[in-house]
């Protein structure tokens, strides 16, 4: 094999490292494993955890080509497996007439006519006019590859039970051609945003991940190593927002690259640390509903609010409610 | 090592995880690919292979701690304890320093297993012989409380406890022979007692967890399928926070019911005219068939509910399964009333779901809910206000009890609004047997409804549901 599988676990988590990924113990565990058994993954978990991103990192630390297939409503057999080419098909008898009539020469009657083409007709139906979709080039090709099946809470029931076939024997019966049997096994990822459960019968088939949102600390560390060059100050700032806001009750919860997205944003923008206004006016980029920027504004006031105390005061004051009582007092007197 | 994963497999089973064989087998699999003195490597291995569902994550979790390690812990807290409980100021390493010492010099035959392990004070040791015993006295059938005293008295029979304390009994007997002082001994005495009444309380603690293992859950599901039985009438707060998620579950699984369905019902005619135009490229050669694609009307709906405190818990689960399944619909309008009516369907549009069903419940702003019920009145000006509503794709849901506390029940509304309608459903939370007696009017309504109801209970009402949406 051309590629280069792993040896241990820790390696995972450095190679997956050396792709700017920062993986926990867990997710190296199963990755490590999958390489092992040769087993396909179910990555799921919340939308904007790095699911997708997993897959894409994997393959090319293995030094494998990514396969993508999206998953959406309505897809179907022969837009992920394969399709015949009715143009091209139809193109070539229309070139091939002379010889189809070379073909047909001499016969007597329609009958002798039909079976000498029928004689003929696995040209017609040989691989040529193939046209591969995602699941179908996976199987076929010829270095091993990493298959990435995206959103597959997305797809159809039907499509699902179809997905088991080829993830259990990775072959594919093509009824003119015959039986494609994979020349690789490849890797299989599959990632879920739970819209819908998925089947036991395809859990069964898959080792199973899951991914939550990272914690403050974790989620430090990516932005450290995602958006060089910013500051300590900034990183646990938007960190510390972030992660109080993914407590709230949202509509869409602010994802790990909306961070990225926010951190970069504030970097352009030369801010070093968190200000109302800044805020105020970049909220838009980890916060898409109107509502929810309504409920975050509280917490980023309760932040804020404590961040100018502990400046005022040169040390950090533990509970939000400090700064506020003295203002109180002011008021009544 | 097999015969703990198959143990403990079977474990999370009972427990209502579902783990196949095909799923065990990877987790053998797994475990030959890992070191396993990582213990968070072992679980996480475990788990990425056997247990596929989110919520089953935290009953994994616990059985994990329960079946693979707990125990071992328990032991040596129970050993460390002992050894703890010296006088003061005594040198207990002096005092085992010293015990070796003599006993290299000392031909003390054969000592039992058990015996040996006892004076080493050796936790590895223990656990392995509490669990062999724990095997032979086959714990694992243990069912009730009641049994734990039986199995800890079969278990320690099993390791032959007596026969062990009678060992060391001759044995410290040797040791005043052979000259061991009289305080060092008193103290070796009381040491060795104690670790055997930690070993006795470990033997218990080990019964103990056996028959929490067996029922774990038990009871936690118990509940939860008579939750969906528990009439709404009596229900409390945390049965309330829990009904929620369960309609939720419910909710997403109807959905994802639905759509197979309607795609199913979606392939029509043959489309003789698309065929053609898609085609032409191929020469006019029909290759590719097109169908009609029928439509499938989605419902339109008017929701009217009592939120009177006897139906009110109805109302709620209602609203939320209608709003989980939003996309079902074309258009929902909600309305409550108790004596009053008023529309809230703005509350649904602006708030949380949760929010505006609590909202809701309480009058919604719009109206006092704290009147006597009064439908003749509701649906009087329902009529006279919202007729307009309703066209001849809306279906008209009505939630109440049709107790009308001897008011007028304009059943002539409900008429128009039936003859106006697709249909008119009634749910109602008490059994059909008392429709029409005492002040209930359900009976004068009954000609106008298509589908009228008992619903009692969350089974019911998701059954409804179902109907309803079809």
């Amino acid at each position: 094999m051309g590629d280069r599988m792993f040896d241990s676990i820790d390696e995972v988590q450095k190679r997956l490292l050396d792709q700017s990924y920062i993986a926990g113990k867990k997710i190296a565990t199963v990755v490590y494993l999958a390489t092992k058994l040769n087993k396909p993954v179910l990555v799921e978990g919340p939308a904007g955890v790095g699911k997708t991103e997993l897959a894409k990192v994997v393959a090319s630390a293995v030094g494998r080509k990514l396969i993508r297939l999206q998953c959406y409503e309505g897809l179907d057999e022969s837009k992920a497996l394969y399709e015949w080419e009715y143009a091209k098909q139809l193109l070539y008898t229309q070139m091939l007439r002379d010889k189809i009539s070379d073909v047909i020469a001499g016969t007597k009657n329609l009958k002798e006519a039909s079976e000498r083409i029928a004689s003929q007709d696995d040209v017609f139906f040989s691989e040529r006019f193939i046209v591969a979709r995602p699941l179908l080039k996976a199987i076929t090709s010829p270095e091993p590859v990493l298959l990435l099946i995206d959103e597959v809470d997305k797809s159809d029931p039907e499509f699902e039970a179809f997905l088991l076939e080829v993830l259990s024997d990775y072959t594919v019966s093509v009824p003119e051609v015959g039986t494609i049997v994979a020349k690789h096994v490849p890797l299989v990822f599959l990632t879920s945003n739970d819209a819908r459960e998925m089947t036991d019968a395809l859990k069964r088939r898959c080792l199973h991940l899951h991914i939550d949102f990272p914690s403050t600390e974790e989620e430090v560390r990516i932005l450290e190593l995602k958006v060089p060059g910013i500051g300590a100050r900034l990183v646990q700032d938007i960190v510390e927002l972030v992660q109080r806001i993914r407590k709230l009750d949202l509509k869409k919860t602010p994802s790990i690259s909306e961070t990225l997205d926010w951190a970069r944003a504030l970097m352009v923008l030369n801010a070093d640390e968190l200000e109302t206004e800044l805020v105020n006016d970049t909220m838009m980029v980890i916060l898409k509903h109107q509502g929810d920027i309504a409920k975050a504004q509280s917490e980023l006031n309760a932040l804020l609010q404590r961040k100018a105390a502990e400046k005022a005061s040169g040390a950090p004051v533990a509970a939000p409610a400090q700064p506020a009582a003295p203002a109180k007092k002011s008021v009544l007197h | 090592m097999q015969k703990k994963l198959v143990e403990f497999t079977n474990l999370l089973r009972k427990a209502g995880v579902r783990v196949s064989v095909a799923e065990s087998l990877d987790a053998f699999g797994a475990l030959d690919e890992l070191p396993l003195e990582d213990r968070e490597l072992f679980k996480d291995a475990l788990r990425a292979t056997m247990v596929k569902r989110s919520d089953e994550i935290d009953t994994y979790d616990r059985l994990f701690d329960l079946f693979w390690s707990g125990f071992h812990d328990q032991l040596r807290q129970e050993l460390q304890q002992a050894m703890g409980g010296m006088p003061e100021g005594f040198d207990l390493e002096q005092l085992l320093e010293q015990l070796r010492r003599m006993l290299e010099n000392m031909d003390v035959g054969d000592m039992s297993e058990l015996a040996k392990a006892l004076l080493g004070m050796d936790p590895n040791a223990l656990e392995n012989l509490i669990q062999q015993a724990g095997d032979e006295a086959e714990v694992q059938n243990i069912r009730n409380m009641l049994q734990i005293g039986f199995f800890s008295r079969r278990m320690m029979e099993q390791m032959d406890m007596e026969g062990a304390a009678g060992e060391l009994r001759s044995l410290m007997d040797r040791l005043r022979e052979e000259g061991m002082d009289e305080d060092q001994l008193r103290a070796l005495g009381d040491l060795l007692k104690a670790v055997q009444e930690a070993v006795r309380r470990a033997v218990r603690q080990y019964t103990e967890r056996e028959l929490d293992k067996q029922n774990h859950d038990y009871i936690e599901r118990f509940r939860r399928e008579s939750l969906l039985e528990k009439s709404f009438y009596n229900l409390t707060e945390e049965d309330l926070r829990k009904l929620r998620e369960v309609v939720q579950r419910l909710a997403q699984k109807l959905k994802s019911i639905i759509t197979m369905r309607r795609k199913r019902e979606r392939r029509g005619k043959f489309d003789l005219k698309t065929t053609m135009r898609r085609n032409m490229a191929n020469g006019g050669i029909p290759f590719e068939l097109v169908f009609k694609q029928r439509k499938k009307e989605k419902p339109k709906l008017v929701v009217l509910c009592d939120i009177s405190s006897s139906v009110a818990n109805v109302s709620r689960f209602f609203l939320q399964f209608i709003f989980s399944l939003q996309d079902c619909f074309t258009k929902v309008r909600s309305f409550v009333f108790v004596a009053e009516l008023g529309e809230v369907s703005q509350l649904f549009r602006d708030k949380e779901i949760f929010d505006a069903i609590d909202l809701a419940l309480d009058g919604g702003d719009v109206i006092n809910p704290y009147t006597r019920s009064n439908f003749g009145l509701a649906f009087h000006t329902f009529w006279r206000d919202y007729l307009s509503a309703i066209d001849s794709r809306t279906t008209v849901v009505v939630i109440g009890d049709a107790r009308n506390n001897y008011n007028d029940p304009r059943a002539w509304c409900m008429r128009d609004i039936h003859a106006k309608a697709k249909n008119v459903i009634w749910i109602n939370p008490e059994s059909p047997g008392a429709w029409g007696f005492g002040d209930s009017v359900m009976d004068k309504y009954l000609p106008y409804t298509d589908i009228a109801e008992e619903c009692r209970n969350l089974k019911q009402l998701s059954r409804l549901v179902d109907k309803l949406i079809l």
